[in-house]
């Protein structure tokens, strides 16, 4: 029982980053309308640049957070125009050539990740940045600062998005240009430049987590980036595409899942079975267990 | 023959195949990923057959294809009309999960792969020839028959099912079973590709059917042209060619560069180097009857 | 009421606030608008009569700025706008009140009128209690989403939007569209009322009848060009006009 507890603890940590992704992948679908398969590589080409930053200038945290912030945002605002150009309808998600490019893009950032950083070899976070030790430990369950900064930034930062969606100016242009493009565009809303804030707010929360990424799992690789882009385009996908709610419970719940597993069976195969599973979800509903947004 | 020439024909032929494996399911837009699982699996089953189960490399090939097309139907009975990026994922999870599996199965080597598989014919010579001749007797066979289906009516049903899948539908076609067929000749095709790859080198190792792979077929697909067969047969030569002959230094950053040179065909020239008209004018001069305004076929 | 007694406001101004010159749009080969021209002045209420497919909706859609028009000119208090931003026309005064009422169905009525003053949100309160009072439903509604309110009730929440951006031209394409007699009757006394609070209007309609009557004047559109222009009587009693859309 301790296990379970400890790793559902575990999950929820790690669930709050798959959920964050998949926001951030929902958001450049129904604003910007494309689909960004290397978005979760742009976040671990993020945390890479975190790493450089840190090591840099020994280890500041400021300087570290806002260097991954800043590079994610910078990246995302880079690869719009290409994003822009390869769309055939301003008003409509064109799947194919935005997946297909953002292939391309994510075939690019992890050979370089694999070639271009520490000579390939997987990078190691400063434990200052996961907090040091357990602030709880009732037996086997003990809770670390960097799950509860995972699981506390994830929380605020949903929040604080949804009070944006909900609330603010900007906010109403996304939920608009989610619901009809062409609709907002009568209304007089400049897609172009609410698409670059989609942009640009994906970025941001790309650098969060990449940030909490660094915090909970203390290392990153070349790989780390496609592995986390398959998870996330699965929980997309089973949530149906473009629902941002779904992708929340979808994340999160994976999070648990793969937590609670890895609790009971060793490292590899727990990721397999994590994959299976999503592998079997997706055979059985193509179309994902609430339906198509899009 | 002088072993480098060996290599690069060899890996050409596979890279053509692979290619076409790919072309054929994304002519109703499907990026069928799962091919390159299927090279996994048949070729080490297939290597297993022949070093531990000592069976003969032409029961193994045959077997290699039999596993694409068993895997390759079983799953398109679930994503033969699924959307585009369903097949992605399905495709990728399958990599990853094969590779696993393979990674920590010892009875296929694991990590350090399968290596000394025996020549065919028992010489070098003579296996090298053969592999050479049954590669290149399926790119005759399989460009064969991906012509006729891209002139039957099939495939002028699969070009309209790549622009839009409901209209198809409407208009009598089952797009489902048209997804079942594309999908399971591309995973067969892949199976045999996976289990000739192998002995090419004649070992088996996972560095051979990574995620990259994925990509570098996509590049050679996308630069050379989706829409005509032709596209892979430019562009695996080519893009796989040229880059053996850079200095180590830059040969390294192939997969870089090739991830460039897809970004850039997509924002420049989506279609590719070889589109359908330029395939009709060629066609259209070696028959000597003079230019005609080409079909609006293919997208 | 007959359409010159029920209207206090008489267009005077000399420039028309909105005029569009031999304007042609085309969508890859077929031509909507071949050679346009159209006059509104301020204080105006003007409509466009014709049938399905006539250019109507183009015509709307390029005064706002959606097509870029191939030649001709258009101008809005002068200014030509000419393959302008929507958002900077919208900002300038232009505002549309598209076919099928174009809300946002899964947003609240606040939620779309606050859309509607994206461009301007400074003076977003004013405008709302504005907008409440002379559609006291619409404060009513004010939370419920888009998707709960009747024909009427949405057509007037599109019209509310619009006022929401403060134009000085409002073009609505066909207001009638969709909806009850009755209610049809509502929506065209809302028109002049507008028209009375000072705003120039421009709309389509195909029921050219109950239009032409609340109109000053009006254009007939066939196939993309201009057939036919004059005062709001004059179409009304022009043979051809009855015959063709009159139902006469």
């Amino acid at each position: 029982m301790e296990v379970f507890i400890a790793q559902v603890i575990n999950g929820i940590s790690l669930g709050s980053i798959y959920l964050l992704l998949v926001t951030g992948f929902n958001l450049l679908l129904l604003v910007a309308m494309i689909i960004h398969f290397a978005y979760p590589q742009v976040v671990v080409l993020s945390m890479y640049i975190i790493w450089l930053v840190l090591g840099y200038t020994g280890n500041n945290l400021l300087l570290g957070t806002l260097a991954g912030v800043a590079s994610s945002i910078l990246l995302n605002l880079i690869s719009a125009p290409l994003f822009q150009k390869v769309m055939e309808k301003r008003g409509e998600v064109d799947i194919n050539s935005t997946m297909v490019v953002s292939m391309g893009m994510g075939m690019i950032i992890t050979d370089v990740l694999s070639h271009g950083f520490n000579k390939g070899h997987p990078i190691a976070f400063p434990d200052t940045l996961a907090g040091g030790d357990a602030i709880v430990r009732i037996g086997l369950i003990s809770i670390l600062p960097g799950q509860v900064y995972a699981f506390g930034v994830g929380v605020v930062a949903v929040s604080a998005f949804f009070w944006l969606l909900y609330k603010t100016r900007p906010g109403r242009a996304f939920r608009a240009i989610a619901e009809d493009p062409s609709g907002a565009r009568l209304v007089g809303i400049p897609l172009l430049k609410t698409g670059l804030q989609s942009y640009a707010l994906s970025g941001l929360l790309g650098g969060l987590i990449a940030l909490l990424l660094a915090a909970l799992l203390g290392s990153a690789s070349s790989a780390l980036g496609e592995q986390v882009a398959i998870k996330v385009i699965a929980v997309s996908i089973i949530a149906g595409l473009g629902n941002l709610v779904g992708g929340l419970v979808v994340g999160l719940s994976l999070g648990i899942v793969e937590a609670v597993v890895q609790g009971y069976i060793s490292g590899t195969w727990s990721n397999v079975i994590a994959f299976v599973i999503m592998l079997v979800v997706i055979l059985a509903k193509p179309n994902g267990l609430f339906g198509l947004k899009i | 023959m002088p072993l480098p020439l060996y290599y690069f024909l060899s890996i050409t032929a596979v890279n053509i195949l692979m290619s076409w494996a790919l072309y054929v399911p994304y002519r109703m837009a499907h990026l069928h990923f799962l091919v390159v699982a299927n090279m996994a699996i048949s070729g080490y089953a297939a290597a297993y057959m022949v070093l531990s189960l000592h069976l003969p490399f032409g029961l193994a090939l045959l077997a290699g294809f039999a596993i694409g097309a068993a895997v390759g139907f079983l799953v398109a009975l679930f994503i033969g009309d699924a959307p585009t990026f369903a097949v992605v994922i399905v495709g990728f999870t399958f990599i990853y999960i094969a590779r696993t599996v393979i990674e920590n199965t010892e009875a296929v080597g694991g990590t350090m792969g399968l290596f000394g598989l025996p020549n065919i014919g028992g010489d070098p010579a003579v296996h090298r020839w053969t592999i050479l001749s049954i590669l290149y007797g399926l790119v005759l066979l399989v460009g064969f028959l991906i012509h006729r289906f891209d002139h039957s009516q099939l495939g002028r049903a699969a070009s309209a099912a790549f622009i839009d899948k409901d209209l198809t539908t409407s208009l009598g076609i089952d797009i489902r079973k048209m997804g079942i067929l594309l999908q399971t000749f591309s995973c067969t095709l892949a199976g045999g590709c996976g289990v000739l790859y192998g002995f090419i080198y004649k070992s088996f190792h996972l560095d051979y059917f990574t995620f990259h792979v994925v990509g570098i077929l996509m590049t050679f697909i996308f630069v050379g042209g989706y829409t005509t067969l032709w596209g892979a047969v430019l562009a695996a030569p080519v893009l796989y060619g040229v880059p053996l002959l850079f200095p180590p230094e830059i040969a390294s950053w192939r997969i870089v560069i090739y991830g460039a040179l897809l970004v850039l065909v997509l924002v420049l020239k989506p279609e590719g180097v070889i589109t359908t008209r330029f395939v009709y004018r060629v066609e259209a001069l070696l028959s000597r009857k003079g230019l005609k305004q080409p079909p609006s076929t293919n997208p | 009421m007959e359409p010159n007694e029920a209207t206090t406001a008489q267009p005077t101004a000399p420039q028309p606030l909105l005029a569009l010159e031999n304007v042609t749009v085309s969508y890859g080969h077929v031509n909507a608008l071949k050679n346009a021209s159209i006059q509104v002045f301020k204080g105006e209420i003007v409509v466009l009569i014709g049938a399905n497919g006539a250019g109507k909706t183009t015509l709307l859609e390029t005064a706002l700025g959606i097509n870029t028009p191939v030649s001709g000119r258009i101008s809005f208090k002068g200014e030509p706008i000419g393959g302008v931003a929507v958002d900077r026309n919208v900002r300038a005064g232009v505002c549309l009140v598209p076919e099928g009422r174009g809300i946002f169905a899964s947003m609240s009525v606040l939620d779309n009128l606050l859309l509607g003053a994206h461009n301007n949100m400074k003076n977003a309160g004013k405008h709302r209690e504005r907008v409440y009072e002379w559609f006291p439903i619409l404060k009513k509604r004010e939370h419920q989403i888009a998707r709960t309110l009747s024909g009427g009730e949405r057509q007037m929440l599109a019209i509310g939007r619009a006022l929401m951006s403060s134009p000085e031209l409002i073009m609505v394409d066909e207001p009638s569209i969709g909806l009850a007699p009755i209610v049809v009757n509502d929506i065209f006394s809302i028109i002049r009322m507008l028209n009375q609070e000072g705003y120039t209007i421009l709309l389509s309609e195909q029921n050219a009848n109950k239009a032409l009557k609340c109109a000053h004047r009006g254009y007939v559109l066939e196939t993309g060009t201009v057939a036919l222009s004059g005062t709001a009587t004059h179409l009304l009693n022009d043979p051809g006009v009855r015959e063709a859309y009159l139902g006469a």
